[in-house]
């Protein structure tokens, strides 16, 4: 569990997207805050601030002291909106916690020791299936990420949940089967791939071969077409 | 290269495209993607030469996700005839790519092989891109 982050609001009292948007072209963003039996409350943020704080990327396993015109509130991030082309924040909801509070938060998973896998040694590939894992744990003790080892994993092996260290009093939502985090894979065409690396030169007639064949028959077969299709106008 | 197994009609109208991505425009497979800045359509040979630029710098090792499908047949007229007398033939088929679109995913490789894999599969696509990755990934890496 990191050190909770700070950040200063402002209560408003409209809501919709004429104010959204007035706040935006002003450098704030609009949020809420809900949860704990209360009211929701409208706030707004510095636009920066948020941004800063979600690049961090432990905002949603960190709780936030938020300063809302002089009022304390102790919040964690549950969902945040992105523009669709800048990735800039738009908007954030913020979930009132108290000690006492069980959530499922999604937490990352941090695969070690990969230089002591014989597998990625020997050039396999590290297929990760899922970068965060569903746990169910006290909304004041959310682990920053848990450890997934990769030691002694061959090619074809998996990493599954029962290989991570799970801190005290946290479980995982799915509990009925021991779902995999990672798998280290086989390379495509190990074989063919050694003379590549060997010469400089083959690289241009990689088209020659496996995938490369069947664009260039591909695009002949396109320009063939093309050639009878003009003499027919002529 | 890509191409629809079947399709309902062999032509379709030119369409416009308009606005941002209203989907797709998050990593959903690989940790680093290339993200489109401008609209534009990109055709199945593009996307062909894109994949193949990338697989080619990653010498085939990483693995490689493609988030845009080539489902708009483009019709085009012979060279030299007259306007009119109907809509030209089917030539090739491309993606309608809006601004914000994650067209290609990466994973299973360092961060600067990505980026400069994915820095060649742009130079091969008719659209200004960007190099995004899974938040604190970049701050690990450096």
């Amino acid at each position: 569990m990191s050190k909770n982050y700070a950040m200063t609001a402002v209560a408003r009292d409209r809501a919709g997207k004429g104010i959204a948007r007035a706040l935006r072209r002003e450098g704030r963003i609009p949020a809420v805050i809900y949860g704990d039996s209360k009211e929701p409350l409208n706030i707004s943020l510095i636009s920066n601030d948020a941004n800063v704080e979600y690049n961090r990327g432990q905002m949603f396993t960190t709780l936030c002291d938020l300063d809302v015109d002089g009022d304390k509130h102790l919040v964690l991030a549950r969902d945040v909106q992105l523009h669709p082309v800048t990735d800039n924040v738009l908007h954030i909801d913020f979930l009132r916690v108290t000690p006492k509070t069980k959530i499922v938060v999604d937490v990352p998973v941090q695969l070690i020791n990969e230089d002591q896998s014989p597998g990625l040694e020997e050039k396999g590939i590290l297929n990760v299936v899922r970068y965060t894992v569903e746990l169910r744990c006290s909304a004041t003790a959310i682990p920053d990420y848990i450890e997934a080892d990769l030691a002694g994993k061959e090619q074809g092996d998996s990493v599954n949940i029962s290989d991570a260290k799970l801190p005290e009093g946290v479980t995982p939502v799915i509990d009925d089967r021991d779902f995999t985090l990672a798998t280290i894979m086989t390379p495509r065409k190990l074989e063919e791939l050694e003379p590549v690396e060997g010469e400089e030169g083959a690289e241009g007639e990689e088209g020659a071969e496996g995938e490369g064949a069947e664009g260039a028959e591909g695009e002949g077969a396109e320009g063939g077409e093309g050639e009878k299709a003009e003499g027919g106008d002529e | 290269m890509l191409a629809p197994k079947k399709f309902k009609h062999r032509k379709q109208h030119k369409g416009r495209i308009h606005g941002n991505a209203k989907g797709g425009s998050s990593l959903a497979f690989g940790a680093y993607g290339l993200k489109a800045l401008t609209p534009n359509r990109v055709t199945a040979r593009q996307i062909e030469a894109a994949r193949r630029a990338i697989t080619r710098h990653l010498r085939r090792q990483g693995k490689v996700w493609i988030r845009i499908f080539p489902d708009v047949p483009v019709t085009s007229k012979p060279l030299e005839v007259r306007q009119g007398k109907g809509k030209g033939s089917p030539e090739y088929w491309a993606a309608r790519v809006k601004p914000g679109r994650i067209m290609f995913e990466l994973d299973g490789c360092s961060p600067e092989m990505a980026r400069e894999a994915l820095a060649l599969a742009a130079m091969k696509l008719p659209v200004k891109t960007k190099f995004v990755s899974r938040v604190g990934m970049d701050q690990e890496a450096a």
